[in-house]
């Protein structure tokens, strides 16, 4: 066998997550075809079974740290870093990709288009492939394509029920914002490109060492690509897509976004910054990045704007999926803030929020989606008195939105607080101070819905709401956490700290 | 001197000035006699019939992007058409599963009866006992349109 | 005597980036803005075979403008489909009419 095909190969034992997904895609849309018309509901098991293959496959990765398909003219540098980082966002993508699945079971929505459910599951695991390379590339080329491939899936997932007037408003919005997004970004990889003359980041912080280039190009560049990234996480000035497009997706789909894509988007934000412009890594974890580009005061800059404007929108938001959707706009805020300490405590608080933020979020779409199911809307005003008619929603709704707030004894406390501790540490009180204000702002809007379910009186008297046990089961699993790891955090805790490790870094 | 560039530009300079010159001295030297016949569009020829702004057929799109998909996948198998020579067996197999997985493209269309050409079937109208007149007959050529 | 440089096809590629932008925010037509992306990817295009060749970079560059002509064109299927189904529902194609979803 000739050398670069023998290089192909041997990665393949660094990419068997990724193989897998691959597979079970193609057998996914065979099993569709053969099936036909009828006998969709195995569909949903077989995805499941995939994605628990995939999850143990990724488990088997970890500690494992390599490059796959290396390119040995520059450097023996690779389109793919396997890395925990990576692994550890990859369990995220996969784990929420289980409660999607499952969401999908029992979401109305998605069975009145039970013709297409081949088309459907196809599609997700089609987006999670994208995902699942997003969080490991460390080439300009695949980040381009594997945020395309995300972004094409859940173009069309928006607007999965195609009758629906909202899916279908959000699908053509998301494509419109989301293609003008990429495209600005592939021309600031094309300057990129031209100036460093390589599509690997690891080659790039090379030549970015040795200080041969041209700083202005190399700005404007940055900010370029940035757009596609930002847009990815929904930062501020590239989230106007997200309340339109959040509100009008399936539910279903609407919490794959507000999780799995972003969490894709922020392991992509945090490689690209940490590989391609970093200098040294002091003693104490704090990484000192080649001066080019003030990407500190950028992102804190960036990272105020966010959660001041989410939570401030989401002060007058009627519709409790638009108001999530804002919501979710303000914790990528606090995230980036994570991003913008620049140390390994910083990443570690990222790792440990979007673990919590996974169970919180999922769970408020979960209950979201439960009652929609029973009443046929997501407005607040409706919610009147909920409390009365189906107690065990109410309650887990409270508790969800309180752990997004960020109040103990709930996960949400212990994910705001290791973030604040690594801002305090690096001495940004002042921001730190900016972003408690602004959780005491989410309080607000967290807490009306709460007192509609429980104070208000229904307008109209309706029957109990109940619930499957099935829907009772997936609720508990994300309940529970809630509570577990706001007492007992250590596991979470070192399990991040275990999975900061960058390739190379 | 003039560059390659600059006499590109001469050249399209000259280009415009001669007809705008030409149209504006036609303008002024011509009669204006307009009548109803020389102002249509083809003056002795059929008369228009209908906006020409047709909307074309669905069905013809649906096709298109079908086309379009599969033709332009056929860029990515040209880097691999010139060196598969080179890795035997095995290049041959990579390329073959990336057609294997367009195959599957297409017989996924198949199944799902995109690349069916579905006529529309109208039902032809049911006659009453008391319309059947003898010279009532069901225009054929309007059933058979596609 | 001008040889045509790589400052020529950056000219050109930024004159395309701009009209791209400038075409997705004026239009209305949900068909045009898609023409101003299509431009977008155009221009990128232009400059990676442009530096490839003249910066002797290799083929990379040649090998994205592969991949970027490739995704140009699924990304315009999915995207007249959704537009397609846009007009069905709304019976209009006007970016600035599709506008339920408001606060």
């Amino acid at each position: 066998m000739e050398a670069p095909l023998k290089y192909i190969f041997d990665s393949i034992q660094y990419l068997k997550p990724e193989v897998a997904v691959s597979i079970f895609l193609a057998i996914l849309v065979t099993v569709d075809l053969v099936l036909g018309k009828k006998n969709k509901q195995v569909l949903p098991y077989i995805a499941l079974a995939g994605l628990v293959i995939t999850g143990y496959f990724v488990t088997q990765q970890f500690g494992t740290s390599a490059f796959a398909s290396v390119q040995h003219n520059i450097g023996n540098f690779g389109l793919i870093a396997v890395d925990s980082f990576g692994n550890y966002f990859k369990l995220i993508i996969i784990l929420s990709s289980i409660f999607i699945v499952l969401f999908s079971i029992s979401s109305i929505e998605i069975k009145q288009v039970f013709d297409r459910h081949g088309e459907y599951y196809s599609l997700i695991f089609g987006m999670m492939l994208g995902m699942m390379l997003m969080v490991s590339s460390a080439d300009l080329i695949l980040i381009y394509l594997s945020i395309e491939l995300v972004s094409l899936s859940s173009y069309v997932l928006a607007g999965f029920t195609k009758q629906s007037l909202r899916n279908s408003e959000a699908s053509l919005k998301y494509i419109i914002y989301g293609g003008t997004a990429s495209g600005i970004m592939l021309f600031g990889i094309s300057i990129l490109y031209g100036i460093m003359g390589t599509t690997n980041l690891y080659a790039i912080n090379t030549i970015l060492q040795n200080g041969a280039f041209q700083p202005l190009a190399l700005i404007i560049s940055c900010i370029l690509i940035f757009t596609g990234f930002g847009f990815k996480i929904s930062a501020a000035p590239f989230h106007f897509w997200t309340p339109d497009v959040y509100e009008g997706a399936p539910i279903a789909i609407t919490a794959y976004l507000s999780i799995a894509s972003k969490a894709a988007g922020f392991a992509l934000l945090i490689r690209f910054i940490k590989v391609t412009f970093i200098q040294t890594i002091g003693e104490d974890g704090y990484w000192q990045l080649l001066g080019v580009i003030d990407w500190k005061s950028f992102l804190i800059m960036i990272s105020i704007l966010t959660m001041t404007l989410g939570n401030f929108s989401a002060l007058w938001q009627d519709n409790l999926k638009r108001m999530l959707a804002y919501s979710s706009i303000a914790h990528a805020g606090y995230m980036l803030l994570g991003l913008a300490v620049f140390s390994d405590q910083g990443v570690m608080a990222i790792l440990i929020y979007f673990l919590i933020y996974l169970f919180m979020n999922l769970g408020a779409f979960f209950v979201v989606m439960l009652i929609a199911n029973k009443i046929g809307s997501e407005e607040i005003d409706e919610y009147d008195g909920i409390a009365y008619k189906t107690p065990l929603l109410a309650v887990s709704l409270a508790v969800f939105l309180i752990s997004l707030t960020g109040l103990p004894p709930t996960a949400g406390f212990i994910a705001k607080l290791y973030l604040f501790i690594a801002l305090v540490d690096a001495k940004m009180i002042a921001v730190a101070i900016i972003a408690l204000l602004n959780t005491v702002v989410s309080l607000y809007y967290y807490i009306r819905v709460l007192k509609h379910m429980f104070l208000t009186k229904p307008k109209v008297e309706g029957e109990r709401i109940t619930i499957g046990i099935a829907d009772t089961v997936v609720l508990l699993a994300m309940l529970i956490p809630i509570f577990l790891f706001g007492l007992y955090f250590t596991p979470i805790v070192n399990f991040a700290k275990n999975s900061i490790a960058l390739l190379g870094f | 001197m003039l560059t390659e560039f600059g006499k590109i530009f001469v050249f399209i300079l000259i280009a415009i000035l001669f007809v705008v010159v030409a149209l504006i001295a036609a303008k002024i030297i011509r009669p204006a006699r307009p009548t109803h016949e020389k102002l249509l569009t083809y003056e002795c020829g059929e008369n228009p019939e209908g906006s020409p702004w047709v909307k074309f057929n669905i069905r013809f799109y649906v096709v298109a992007l079908i086309f379009l998909i599969f033709d332009v996948e056929v860029v990515l198998l040209i880097p691999w058409a010139l060196v598969y020579q080179d890795y035997g067996f095995t290049g041959f197999a990579v390329g073959a599963i990336f057609l294997l997985l367009l195959g599957l493209g297409m017989a996924y269309e198949w199944r799902k009866g995109d690349l069916e050409w579905d006529r529309p079937h109208p039902i032809p109208p049911v006659l009453k006992k008391s319309e059947t007149d003898s010279n009532l007959k069901i225009p054929k050529e309007e059933i058979e349109v596609v | 005597m001008v040889t045509v440089s790589l400052y020529h096809y950056l000219f050109v590629s930024t004159i395309l980036f701009s009209l791209g932008i400038f075409g997705i925010v004026t239009r209305k037509n949900a068909v045009m803005v898609l023409m101003g992306i299509e431009l977008i990817l155009n221009a990128a295009n232009i400059n990676f075979v442009a530096f490839a060749r003249y910066g002797n970079f290799g083929f990379q560059g040649q090998l994205m403008a592969l991949f970027v002509i490739v995704l140009a064109a699924a990304e315009a299927a999915i995207a007249l489909a959704i537009v397609l189904n846009i007009y069905k529902v709304f019976s209009s194609v006007n970016v600035d009419e599709i506008d339920r979803l408001k606060e």
